[in-house]
């Protein structure tokens, strides 16, 4: 199933408002903000959707109280969303909605979507850098450290769910929509790649009791680690709850800052993720702080050593 | 020795928590709240900020300094995965921290309203 990432994700949320000002303020742009909620899109147009958790038209929620709705799936044609109606359909309800979309729901009870993918193509640099011995990243005269730039999300890069069962939802993944493991956590569950993307992962599953069930956490990717750390020392100077890192991470290698969110969820700024084929072998190792990451920092406030000499 | 409730570190004055409010608080310096006190049906309650959520014990539950609270002010909610909890007895409702209890802060009010870490040693015996 040509599947090649994550388009939106929607939440049924307690306080709308709260919500939009924090993705506004993660950076996402927003779209149709209204009292009912709005969009807050990447620059590739995957978006976080905010609607009321009373909206009629969301998918029910989950038993546990989790704001998650829908998770949609972009998929590189038509084709393949109506082949993955097809699979689903031999033993659940698919919907077809207007737009050629279909919904229906995963084996732990997700709300899921699929749809021919919003992605536009981006043609941007990653963040540049110099090092003896390589080419210049930057030319000269070319700053590193502009505290000024704009930074917005590029792209949604992946979802972390809660589930009851890792290993039953990881064969509803892999059987039915041909994700395959990018490497796993044995303690916990995997992290899956849809055929489409060579991302390390757009989903990852962490087996939990059933009281639990729902998101850990989404992110978005960024241009490079610099932009993630201003990104997140800027949501932090606003006065939003840190919750981990920054650091990065081993298992896809990407820079990591985790916050507290409205959402009920923890919300991620990544950058820099590993890409696999299907020659990779799949790593496996029981999650633990060492295995996590290689670094994890926390912000201080800025200071200058030795004072003002002056 | 009885100290006196003066010698308590003072938080705020109780009419800065408005009914179904929230505040966070950093008594000992350490850069991020270490407690929070919500008012509900008029009384103050004090707890630790650190979510008792399997796995993620002490986690911060705000999302925005002193965001404690669901909207309308009825529950506390930990941000980090939307589990609720009882303002007044701190047990967790259904969901990801169901029947685990946040650890509550002894807080002291005196007549003038100044709301007091820790307990008011004169009133024992
Ligand atoms: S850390 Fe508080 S609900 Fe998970
Ligand atoms: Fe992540």
């Amino acid at each position: 199933m040509n599947i090649v990432g994550l388009d939106s994700l929607v939440f049924g949320v307690d306080d709308v408002a709260a919500c939009c000002q924090y993705l506004t303020d993660y950076g996402l742009l927003p779209k149709n903000v209204c009292a009912e909620g709005g969009e807050f899109e990447a620059l590739d147009g995957t978006s976080i959707v905010i609607r009321h958790r009373d909206d009629a038209s969301l998918p029910a929620p989950l038993a546990t109280g989790s704001m998650i709705r829908k998770t949609i799936h972009g998929c590189a044609d038509q084709a393949t969303v109506d082949a993955i109606a097809e699979e689903l359909g031999r033993d659940r309800t698919v919907l077809r909605l207007a737009d050629g979309a279909i919904e229906s729901v995963d084996d732990m009870g997700f709300a899921i979507g699929f749809q021919v993918s919003v992605r536009k193509p981006l043609d941007l640099p990653a963040e540049a850098i110099n090092a003896p011995g390589a080419a210049p990243g930057r030319p000269a005269n070319v700053i590193g450290a502009d505290e000024s730039i704009e930074i917005i999300p590029r792209s949604l890069s992946h979802i972390v769910y809660f589930v009851p069962d890792s290993k039953k939802a990881e064969k509803f993944y892999i059987e039915r929509l041909g994700f395959r493991v990018a490497d796993r956590f044995t303690n916990l569950g995997p992290f899956l790649r849809p055929a489409g993307t060579l991302d390390h992962h757009t989903i990852f599953l962490v087996n939990t009791p059933p009281e639990m069930q729902g998101v850990e956490h989404f992110t978005f990717h960024l241009g490079g680690p610099t932009e993630l750390l201003l990104a997140g020392k800027r949501f932090q100077d606003k006065g939003y709850e840190s919750f981990w890192g920054p650091g990065r991470h081993i298992y896809g290698s990407n820079w990591f800052w985790y916050f507290n969110s409205p959402m009920g969820v923890h919300v991620e700024f990544d950058a820099d993720m590993d890409l696999h084929d299907d020659s990779w072998t799949p790593r496996e190792i029981d999650a633990s702080a060492d295995a996590s990451q290689i670094f994890n920092f926390t912000l201080v406030n800025k200071w200058m050593p030795g004072g003002d000499p002056h | 020795m009885a100290s006196e409730p003066q010698g308590l570190p003072f938080l705020c004055w109780q009419q800065q928590i408005e009914e179904g409010k929230s505040l966070g608080f950093d008594p000992e310096h350490r850069g991020r709240d270490s407690l929070f006190i919500v008012r509900r049906h008029g009384k103050l309650f004090a707890w630790r900020n650190a979510c008792p959520h399997k796995g993620y014990e002490g986690a911060p539950m705000a999302w925005r300094k002193d965001a404690y609270l669901n909207q309308a002010g009825t529950h506390v909610m930990c941000s980090g995965h939307g589990a609720l909890f009882d303002p007044e007895t701190g047990v967790g409702l259904p969901g990801p921290c169901s029947g685990r209890v946040l650890e509550a802060i002894t807080i002291t009010v005196t007549p003038d309203g100044q709301v007091l870490l820790g307990a008011d040693q004169t009133k024992e015996i």
